[in-house]
């Protein structure tokens, strides 16, 4: 009976996320209005820099263990703020260079092609990095480096410019670049 | 004929009918080439019906109709299984960079949601007098569990990747859902009740697949455009200073 219990609680678990599937698919459109202001700043540097091993190597010649795993910890907290932002960055470009994918233009619809594909590799990567960096926390004196996400956030952040110099020529883009 | 009576017949007769309105729908917007399985799915529970209903007028709801419903069920739970497939691999067409991804996905959901419902199985086996009908709700739970978990895990997964739906993708998805996640509810209620097809459970399931019936017209009926997200057109945009904000702040960045 116990199971029974436990099956009937998670169909309805499971029921509740379908309806909300539901009702986030029904607003998708409305969240879509204005997906710059959901977008954060990164910066990669700082990013790089706590994710960089000869910095890591550095401070584990010179602080005691206990001291290098206190720091090592804060650190890698700190890179999982860093590219949760970035998995954020990348999962709002996927649904904006999706909908440029149906752009008549070709060299449009083909840059917005690249930025998903790469958005949606960066969020793929994002993933993995944050379960090596958690298990870097858990086991600080294990060496970690997702340097990749910076190569790749950098990759997607030119496809983003050159998306945005095809569809709006005229706004400023190219101005800024 | 009692208003019990009448109620489980219209529950019985009516999403079929709604199902015969979807395979003219998918055949007339040639949405029968883009879902073949989904298509083969509501063309077999037509037919299921029909078998069923004239055996059910003709001999009763005992002895044939107990096997029909069993073998029937296999079959419809097997096509079902295809039309998952067919969704996550609408995912690997649509996102071809996510393709490794879906197919991980795919395999690992379902070795641990069998292994999962396997040991339900053997912990939970019901105590049914028939051999048959209990052996066929302990399969229905399996494969209840089964299917919506991999659902569960597809609109997961598309959620994490925030990942466009087709809306006849998303209409078909959410409506197996729905029915996967009752279905799992009623299975594990049957498996206790003696009685075969008790009244209320299978009241509930027959609405809720009505309801499913209704969600697949309503998705299929609909026009793609209108539940797909908008095109970047000059409304949606950001407005320029944002964009000239962020364009500023990607060339500091790449020219670092």
């Amino acid at each position: 009976m116990i199971i029974t219990t436990i099956l009937v609680l998670v169909s309805l678990l499971a029921l509740s996320c379908l309806l909300w599937s539901a009702k986030t698919h029904a607003l998708a459109s409305n969240a879509l209005a204005n997906p710059a202001e959901h977008i954060r700043a990164v910066d990669i540097e700082a990013f790089r820099n706590l994710v960089d091993p000869d910095e890591e190597e550095f401070l584990r010649n010179h602080l005691p263990p206990g001291e290098f795993r206190k720091i090592q910890r804060e650190r890698l907290r700190a890179a999982v703020d860093y590219v949760s932002c970035v998995a954020q960055n990348a999962a709002i470009l996927v649904r904006v260079a999706d909908a440029g994918r149906r752009s008549p233009d070709p060299a449009t619809a083909e840059a917005a092609e690249k930025l998903v594909e790469n958005a949606l590799r960066l969020r793929l990567y994002a993933f993995h990095a944050i379960v090596r960096l958690y298990l870097g926390m858990i086991f600080p004196a294990s060496r970690i480096s997702p340097a990749r996400i910076a190569e790749s956030y950098e990759q997607m952040t030119r496809l983003v410019v050159m998306l945005g110099c095809l569809q709006y020529p005229t706004r400023g883009i190219s101005a800024a670049l | 004929m009692t208003l019990l009576r009448s109620v489980w017949y219209c529950l019985w007769v009516a999403p079929h009918i709604l199902m015969g309105v979807v395979v003219f729908v998918m055949v007339r917007r040639r949405l029968d080439r883009q879902f073949p399985m989904f298509f083969l799915y509501a063309a077999f529970e037509i037919l299921q019906f029909l078998v069923l209903f004239s055996v059910s007028q003709a001999l009763g709801f005992v002895g044939t109709y107990e096997r029909l419903y069993s073998v029937g069920l296999a079959l419809s739970t097997a096509i079902r299984f295809g039309v998952i497939l067919e969704l996550f691999t609408h995912f690997s067409r649509r996102y071809p960079a996510l393709d490794g991804a879906t197919r991980f996905l795919f395999r690992s959901a379902t070795i641990v949601l069998l292994l999962l419902a396997v040991g339900l199985a053997v912990s939970a086996p019901g105590t049914g007098t028939s051999f048959l009908l209990n052996a066929t709700y302990i399969s229905d739970r399996t494969v209840s569990v089964l299917q919506s978990g991999l659902l569960i895990s597809l609109f997961l997964f598309s959620r994490y990747f925030s990942l466009s739906w087709r809306s006849h993708a998303f209409g078909i998805a959410l409506g197996l859902g729905i029915f996967a996640s009752v279905e799992l509810a009623s299975s594990a209620v049957r498996l206790h009740l003696k009685v075969f097809g008790n009244t209320l459970v299978n009241l509930l399931t027959m609405a809720t697949y009505s309801c499913c019936a209704l969600i697949w017209l309503f998705y299929l009926m609909a026009d793609e455009e209108q539940h797909e997200r908008p095109s970047l057109g000059p409304p949606t945009l950001p407005p320029k200073y944002n964009l000239d904000i962020w364009n500023q702040e990607l060339q500091r960045l790449l020219q670092r």
